[in-house]
C-alpha cells in the first residue's frame, strides 16, 4: 500500500527538509504553496490579526513501510529550534489506491484495487 | 467515489483540459506547482557520491531542482476512474522523464455547496 504525505511547512523551512528527502532517498516531491491558520487562529500582533499565513505545502506519495522514516526526516527538519514553535506546521497522511507513472504508463500498487 | 490527482507538464494542459472534456469530465480544480520525481536523478550517481566519491559529487549539480508543474484533480465515482487515467495518459505521454505522476485516492463524501446535495448527485 502506498501512502500520501501532505507536509505544510514554514516556506522558509521547505528547501531544508527538501535537501533532506533528497539525502534520505526520497526525491520524488511536489511543492506547492498555500495559505492558512492553525489552532492559534493566525498571528496578532498589536490590533492586527493575520489568519492567512504563507506556507509551503510539500506532497509526496511512498510506500506504506517508510512513512515512520520519512515523517521523522519532515518532522526533525522543519522544526524550528530544538522545542519547536507554533506555526511549524501539519503533516497529513493519506492512502493511495493506486500511481501511474505518465512516461512509461507503469501502474503500481494495482493489487489492493482489487481487493 | 475516488480523488485522481494528476501532476502533468505546464505545456500540456491545454491537451490535457480537452481530453478531460472529450472523455466526459467537465469538473475539475487546478493549481501550479514545482516538483521534482525519481527520474531526474542518477542514482548510480548518488550512491557514488554518499561513498565519497568527490567526482560524482560534482556530476550531481543542480541536486534536487524543482521543475514548473500543474496539478489536477478530478474527483469522480468508482467506475469512471480508468476512463479518466486512460485518457490522462494518452496526452501527456512523450515517454522521456518528467511526464508526471496520476494518483488515486479514496474520498469519503463530496457535497455541493450551492444545493447541500451530498454523494454521486454532488459530482455530476
Amino acid at each position: 500500500m502506498m501512502i500520501m504525505i501532505r507536509a505544510i511547512v514554514r516556506p522558509e523551512k521547505a528547501d531544508a527538509v527538501l535537501a533532506a528527502l533528497m539525502d534520505a532517498g526520497f526525491p520524488a516531491v511536489t511543492k506547492y504553496s498555500v495559505a492558512g491558520r492553525g489552532k492559534q487562529r493566525g498571528i496578532k500582533i498589536g490590533e492586527v490579526t493575520y489568519d492567512e499565513i504563507p506556507k509551503t505545502m510539500l506532497m509526496s506519495v511512498i510506500q506504506e513501510e517508510d512513512k515512520d522514516f520519512v515523517i521523522n526526516t519532515i518532522m526533525n527538519t522543519a522544526r524550528s529550534g530544538t522545542k519547536g514553535a507554533f506555526g511549524d506546521g501539519k503533516i497529513f497522511i493519506s492512502d493511495v489506491e493506486c500511481a501511474y507513472t505518465i512516461s512509461s504508463g507503469v501502474k503500481e500498487g494495482a493489487t489492493e484495487v482489487a481487493a | 467515489m475516488k480523488e485522481v490527482i494528476a501532476i502533468v507538464r505546464m505545456n500540456m494542459m491545454n491537451q490535457t483540459k480537452k481530453a478531460l472534456t472529450d472523455a466526459g469530465v467537465d469538473a475539475f480544480f487546478a493549481h501550479e506547482a514545482n516538483g521534482r520525481g525519481v527520474g531526474f536523478v542518477n542514482t548510480q550517481i548518488l550512491a557514488g557520491a554518499e561513498d565519497g566519491y568527490e567526482e560524482a559529487a560534482s556530476l550531481l549539480g543542480e541536486k534536487g531542482k524543482l521543475y514548473p508543474k500543474r496539478v489536477v484533480t478530478i474527483v469522480v465515482e468508482d467506475d469512471f476512474v480508468d476512463t479518466v487515467v486512460d485518457s490522462i495518459i494518452s496526452v501527456n505521454k512523450t515517454g522521456k522523464p518528467g511526464d508526471g505522476k496520476i494518483f488515486i485516492l479514496p474520498i469519503k463524501d463530496a457535497v455541493r455547496v450551492r444545493t447541500g446535495e451530498a454523494g454521486t448527485k454532488s459530482i455530476v
